[in-house]
């Protein structure tokens, strides 16, 4: 009963971030095939392929050509940096409510009530997920909205590889929330546990894209989350898919752990 | 044997190297409103919070009505009410949406008649319950505040300052309320407050903490009986100071013609003694907790 009413009370205060996110990635796709569409209208992938850049062929290799092809340019979508990005900060902000409950005082409101402390914790963990996999489960209605009312069905990318990018996306934002679960667990303020969190997110990013072309890079970059989230690979069908979806939930659920852990015998 | 309805064992917690409480040890009966005072920073709130399990003591134990505050946490802090100093709102709610959301995390219904007796109590109308609490004064969220603290009939009630912004009708009218639980004598209350009026209009014991540590524990009945009382006597004239005081009475300064005395017990004895002396007036200082606490922190 609790925990429902928390749960109610979270989504109430971010429903303008959660709609706002699934709309914008929804449209997003839909804009996405529109642009793919008429690009493959007008036989023009070929001469795209001059335009992918440089470092990108030699990091990436052949990988680098997918995305000068329709379903390339569609799939893009998934492991496109701002999407990837906006998706885990949402995750991250999600996840760090716990630190605001201790900030605001909050937390004695509710805490003074027989409500297991827990509750917090799975409140935030319940949301962010949650929120991460509708937001992630509109992008592929997006995705096939856009596809069905644009493009005839034998140029559609298969379903197998929408789903696999779209996992990859949500465990990737998993991995993410649960690092913010955890920091928040551990914070007395919410400013410090968001921005570690989204800091590490952008950071993340960098490293791992870095990491395509910069050697120095690449022995930082499997400590994040984006590393497992190779969205060429999975394109071209020759990424390791189970292993690194493996890597990312496990990850997830460690941080998950470590944040109930934390926040179970801490001061509020 | 019943259990006492607060019992704290030499809690101590220390936050880093700053000490919030140390060796702190209190015994609160059922059925009893104690006040709890200090100054800023003297360990108040600490003492609450450590009560309610959402920070951790260095050492010692507390029990709410027999119960381990930490390791029968759920089970004791559904045993009490409480009201923060500093009351943390949701701003986008409504009052009534807030209550709602607040007896929701309850594991019990709140009682409804009790609830509205409380808001007729406090003069929280329909529309004011209808506004969101960004839009509401300090006064009425603090009357909200009190409210949700008392709805759910819990046997312990721990206010932190709870009259603090509201307005002397509503500061009588949670007066009143207190009056009723006393009355009852199934509700303990742990009021901490810098309001001494309050304190002493409300409370049957106090206890004062300072540094973290207990200080003094009374009965405000026996220290109206036992505290020392100012008396001022003015004469017509001038009168020698050396005259002798009966045991109890303590000269505390002496003009010619006015005498500053503090004195202990029944004033017959120095009214006897001075009945012969030129006497234009006399004016006794009731007790006041004020003084009381005072020299605990001169």
């Amino acid at each position: 009963m609790s925990l429902r009413a928390l749960l109610f009370r979270s989504v109430a205060q971010s429903k303008y971030v959660l709609i706002g996110g699934a709309v914008v990635f929804c449209v997003f796709q839909v804009l996405l095939i529109a642009q793919a569409a008429e690009i493959e209208r007008s036989q023009a992938f070929g001469r795209m392929a001059e335009f992918v850049p440089a470092f990108l062929q030699r990091g990436l290799g052949s990988q680098a050509m997918l995305l000068a092809t329709f379903t390339g340019t569609v799939s893009f979508g998934y492991f496109h940096p701002i999407v990837v990005c906006i998706v885990s900060l949402i995750a991250v902000y999600l996840a760090t409510e716990p630190a605001h409950d201790v900030e605001s005082g909050l937390v004695d409101l509710v805490l003074a009530r027989a409500v297991p402390r827990r509750h917090l914790v799975t409140r935030s963990l319940v949301l962010f997920m949650i929120a991460t996999a509708l937001i992630v489960a509109l992008m592929v209605c997006g995705t096939y909205g856009g596809l069905r009312w644009m493009v005839p069905p034998s140029a559609w990318p298969s379903p197998r590889l929408i789903l696999l990018l779209a996992l990859h996306l949500v465990a990737a934002a998993w991995c993410c929330g649960a690092v913010g679960l955890f920091l928040a667990a551990s914070s007395q303020r919410w400013t410090t546990a968001f921005t570690t969190g989204a800091l590490l997110v952008i950071v993340g990013y960098l490293i791992d894209f870095l990491a395509i072309g910069w050697a120095p890079a690449r022995t930082l970059s499997w400590l994040f989350p984006f590393q497992y989230f190779p969205g060429l690979l999975i394109v071209g069908g020759t990424a390791h898919t189970a292993r690194d979806l493996t890597v990312l939930l496990t990850a997830t659920a460690t941080f998950v752990g470590l944040a109930y852990w934390r926040f179970e015998r801490r001061d509020l | 044997m019943s259990e006492p309805a607060i019992r704290i064992d030499g809690l101590t917690k220390y936050y880093g190297a700053v000490v919030g409480i140390e060796e702190l040890s209190l015994q609160v009966e059922r059925g009893e409103v104690f006040g709890f005072l200090g100054a800023n920073g003297a360990g108040k709130t600490t003492t609450i919070r450590l009560l309610l399990d959402l920070l951790r003591p260095s050492r010692g134990r507390a029990f709410v009505l027999g119960r381990d505050c930490h390791r029968e946490s759920l089970q004791t802090r559904r045993l009490i009410g409480y009201l923060p100093g500093d009351l943390p709102v949701y701003p986008d709610l409504t009052a009534g949406a807030y209550l709602g959301f607040l007896s929701r995390l309850d594991d019990r219904p709140v009682p409804a008649e009790y609830l509205r007796a409380l808001l007729r109590r406090f003069d929280v109308s329909d529309v004011d319950l209808a506004r969101r609490l960004r839009q509401q004064s300090h006064g009425m969220k603090q009357k909200i505040g009190i409210i949700q603290a008392l709805m759910a009939r819990r046997p312990l009630v721990v206010l932190d300052e709870p009259t603090a912004g509201l307005d002397p009708f509503m500061a009588q009218a949670f007066r009143e309320v207190v009056e009723e639980i006393r009355t009852q004598g199934d509700t303990t209350v742990f009021l901490s407050s810098h309001v001494l009026t309050e304190v002493e209009a409300t409370c049957d014991r106090v206890g004062i903490i300072r540094g973290g540590r207990i200080v003094n524990v009374s009965a405000l009945e026996d220290l109206r009986a036992r505290a020392p009382r100012r008396v001022i006597i003015q004469f017509s004239a001038p009168v020698a100071s050396s005259e002798s005081l009966p045991p109890g009475a303590l000269l505390r300064s002496a003009t010619g013609t006015q005498w500053d005395l503090d004195v202990e017990g029944p004033l017959g004895p120095l009214l006897q003694q001075i009945s012969a002396l030129p006497m234009k007036d006399i004016s006794v200082e009731p007790f006041s907790l004020e003084r009381h606490v005072m020299q605990f922190y001169a």
